[in-house]
């Protein structure tokens, strides 16, 4: 029996012991980006390509899992007072900055009040919600102070690198837009814009043992034919993305991996309440039923995405199947009658050269509306040109998408509440806002799930977003690439990956 | 070739970058977009907006702004920092000028070996056989789209051969092999468009002076045929293809932008391209600057060159 129980638990330890010696050290992991990018300080750069980098230069209080959940990160725990109105968080001991300096409460504040400074220029700083200060009653323990309740903070402080704690020093000498210095497993040693952009291990990182790899090199390819032919030809060991025509082929290379989820993302038309035809609800109505989702769907992602009238993605656990279209361009033509305009009207659409999809996906919806005898023009802008013009509401429709959303307040707060930072269309129902003011506050995800769900309905009904398709987040790598997976959140997170060779 | 010649063209120079300077921060402002929008993307605010312009000095009066650039530039050599990646432009500069040069010779090198033997040959003996082959060649070489050739280069020797890298550039430090290994593929593509450009305007400018009455008067003289070339018509016909070399070489070191794009070869061209895009307007001037520059001195040398080749002209 001693013998059993002996050889049963060195077997044990044995195997234990070999899970943890499977990952090597070291290494550089070759890294393909689509497109540049544009500035990297955390709390004013929004480009995803910014983003993406920093997200492995800059840790935030809490993080999430890949199923969306939040878990700790620098905070080891956090409560909210029973008013709503104060959140605390208790920070981890030994955190370390790249330059070395330890991490504390201070840090936080400093973060979070440059956010928040108008000075600053922040376009994020609705992610801290109805935060007006940040406060550090010790070392260790951070204070959010809020006007009202914001049940969707703690969603919002896992969200993205763009509430990822940065060091004063990166402020102070000018640098924190080239090489922001945060508590993350890498840090950016070399940033040639256009080119390549150079990570390097953090040797003071808190977990202790990561990252597994010494370098990341990424290299800006903007052709995606050129990019799939660096990952085919194995000068690049990983892809952010590939062209979506090529999965099959991709899918067929015993070389590579297509690591494909569902992404908490979304496609849609905006429309602008203010144009005289398209402010009457029968006229949208009309458009919901002109358009085949599908077809776009098809024609934009190639097949990967999902089509849809709501915005949260199946996948998640916020989602609710409300579908009241269908395709019907009889229908669309009655409504159209009913609406008054029974010969149709002239309308333009604005997709952008930045995104390829847009294009396609205006150009068919071109077609299709012609078919009920809406005549649309298609204004396709470069990106900075579209900013302006959609920034400032010169346009009829637009086709966009809104990435990186966790936390249903995500989905329908800043885009569809009256008055809010990104509520280009100028949609406001009160009903709506009643609800949403409501879901901020409300705790226990089966009511918030409830009221989001009216909020969906309502929002579907009103249509003054005409939601497309969920895309899928897909990454493509060699099969040596280990500890990776594409997340629904779409951060690229290397901090767990090792080569395999 | 007096010395006064020279000042008086450096003088010109120097005056042409002060006006393209003025006309480009002129006209810049006035196309829509701004790099704090493109720096936010679509979740600008007005109030962000204007805070991030005011950070970027953009809320300041024109004659301002172009004063403190100008000042920049002419006193501290300092071109300013990107308004989008807060990298100085001079250090971004320093970092492409090498990559867009090599390309650029590379480019022009193979280009002169594929226009100078093919544009020769023809024009000896026009009308024939030859002629038409180098013609249609050269036809082709003119109407290939540098994209398509590009990939199907990157298709055939890196994705199918694996002889050659898809992209990217190596600085010479990084080993020799490495180095010529990634300026193959872009060189080709660049040079065998260039040198179908070029071939046409050696064969013209060969036939131009074969056609000339003292290439007969030499050939009647009793030369050998081989000298009548060397000595005559090769000399004469030099200065229209030294014309259109350097032409091709201001070209090849600013407007090979997609060829940049393809390879992501770190040149000066895409830089600019990226600016503009983003509203990246220090970036922009720096640019245009530097290609006006790259211009007006690749003239200079070409207009100097010609008295080498033809002694009988005279610059006052």
């Amino acid at each position: 029996m001693k013998r059993l129980i002996l050889t049963v638990g060195v077997l044990a330890t044995m195997a234990a012991l070999s899970l943890g010696f499977a990952q090597k050290s070291g290494g550089t992991l070759i890294a393909a980006w689509a497109q540049d990018p544009v500035g990297l300080d955390p709390q004013i750069a929004s480009a995803r390509s910014s983003l993406e980098v920093l997200e492995n230069v800059v840790d935030k209080l809490v993080a999430l899992d890949p199923q969306g959940k939040v878990i700790p990160s620098l905070a080891t725990s956090w409560e909210v007072s029973s008013d709503g109105l104060t959140w605390t968080f208790h920070l981890r001991h030994d955190v370390k900055f790249s330059n070395g300096r330890p991490m504390t409460a201070q840090d936080v504040v400093y973060t979070y009040t440059r956010m928040l400074d108008p000075a600053t220029g922040s376009g994020q700083k609705y992610l801290l919600g109805s935060t007006q200060s940040v406060t550090a009653p010790d070392d260790y323990t951070v204070q959010f102070h809020l006007k009202t309740p914001n049940v969707a903070l703690v969603a919002h402080l896992a969200a993205q690198a763009s509430v990822g704690i940065i060091a004063k020093e990166s402020v102070d000498n000018g640098t924190i837009n080239t090489q922001p210095i945060g508590t993350g497993p890498f840090m950016i040693t070399n940033y040639q814009p256009g080119s390549e952009l150079i990570l390097k291990k953090n040797p003071y990182y808190w977990q202790q043992g990561l990252p597994y790899l010494n370098e990341v090199d990424i290299k800006i390819i903007t052709d995606e034919s050129v990019r799939q032919t660096a990952l085919i030809s194995g000068d690049v060991d990983w892809a952010i993305s590939v062209p979506p025509q090529s999965l099959g082929q991709l899918q067929n290379d015993p070389n590579l991996v297509v690591d494909k989820t569902s992404a908490g993302a979304y496609w849609y038309i905006g429309v602008n309440l203010k144009n005289q035809y398209l402010k009457n609800p029968k006229v949208r109505e009309a458009i919901n039923y002109a358009i085949n989702r599908k077809d776009i769907t098809d024609a934009m992602s190639f097949g990967t995405g999902v089509p849809t009238q709501d915005p949260i993605p199946s996948s998640s656990a916020w989602a609710y199947d409300y579908a009241p279209y269908s395709y019907d361009p009889a229908k669309a033509k009655q409504l159209l009658a009913e609406a008054g305009y029974p010969d149709g009207f002239r309308m333009q659409i604005m997709p952008t050269t930045q995104y390829a999809q847009s294009v396609r996906g205006a150009q068919v919806i071109q077609q299709e509306l012609g078919q009920v005898g809406i005549k649309v023009t298609i204004k396709n802008l470069e990106w900075a040109q579209w900013l302006q013009e959609e920034g400032k509401g010169n346009y009829d429709t637009y086709v966009c998408s809104w990435n990186g959303l966790v936390d249903p307040y995500d989905f329908f707060y800043a885009q569809q509440r009256t008055g809010q930072v990104f509520n280009f269309t100028g949609y406001s129902n009160p009903q709506v806002d009643k609800l949403l003011d409501e879901g901020n506050v409300t705790q226990g995800f089966a009511q918030r799930k409830a009221i989001y769900q009216q909020v969906n309905k309502m929002v579907v009904d009103d249509a003054p977003y005409i939601y497309l398709y969920n895309p899928a987040n897909i990454q493509v790598y060699q099969t040596y690439v280990k500890g990776y997976a594409a997340r629904p959140d779409q951060n690229i997170d290397f901090v767990k990956t090792w080569l395999d060779k | 070739m007096s010395l006064r010649y020279l000042l008086q063209r450096l003088a010109t120079l120097l005056l042409v970058l002060f006006g393209v300077s003025i006309l480009t921060f002129a006209i810049i402002p006035l196309v829509p977009g701004s790099p704090a929008r493109v720096t936010l993307g679509v979740q600008a605010t007005d109030a962000s907006v204007a805070a991030l312009e005011h950070k970027m000095g953009l809320d300041r009066p024109l004659p301002v702004q172009y004063w403190s650039w100008l000042s920049g530039i002419v006193f501290h050599g300092d071109f300013g920092t990107s308004l989008i990646s807060g990298k100085p432009i001079t250090e971004q500069v320093a970092h492409r000028l090498p990559a867009t040069l090599a390309l650029a010779l590379a480019a022009l090198l193979i280009g002169l070996l594929i226009a100078l033997p093919s544009g020769i040959l023809s024009a000896l003996k026009p009308g024939s056989a030859r002629d038409l082959g180098v013609s249609v060649m050269s036809q082709i070489g003119v109407s290939i789209p540098d994209f398509w050739l590009g990939i199907l280069l990157i298709l055939l020797f890196a994705q199918i051969l694996h002889w050659l890298p898809s992209s990217g550039y190596e600085p010479v430090s990084q080993g020799l092999g490495a180095y010529l290994r990634h300026i193959v593929l872009p060189a080709v593509t660049a040079g065998v468009i260039s040198g179908s450009i070029m071939a046409r305007f050696v064969r013209s400018a060969m036939l131009e002076v074969l056609g000339n009455d003292y290439v007969r008067t030499a050939r009647a003289k009793g030369l050998a045929e081989q000298r009548v070339i060397a000595k005559h018509v090769l000399r004469n016909a030099a200065i229209t293809v030294v014309t259109i070399i350097g032409l091709q070489m201001a070209t090849l070191l600013s407007s090979v932008v997609v060829v940049e794009i393809i390879f992501s070869w770190p040149g000066l061209g895409s830089m600019a391209l990226t600016a503009t895009l983003q509203r990246d307007y220090p970036v922009l001037q720096a640019s245009v600057l530097l290609f006006a520059a790259s211009f007006a001195v690749i003239n200079l040398i070409t207009d100097l060159s010609y008295v080498l080749l033809d002694p009988s002209l005279e610059y006052a």
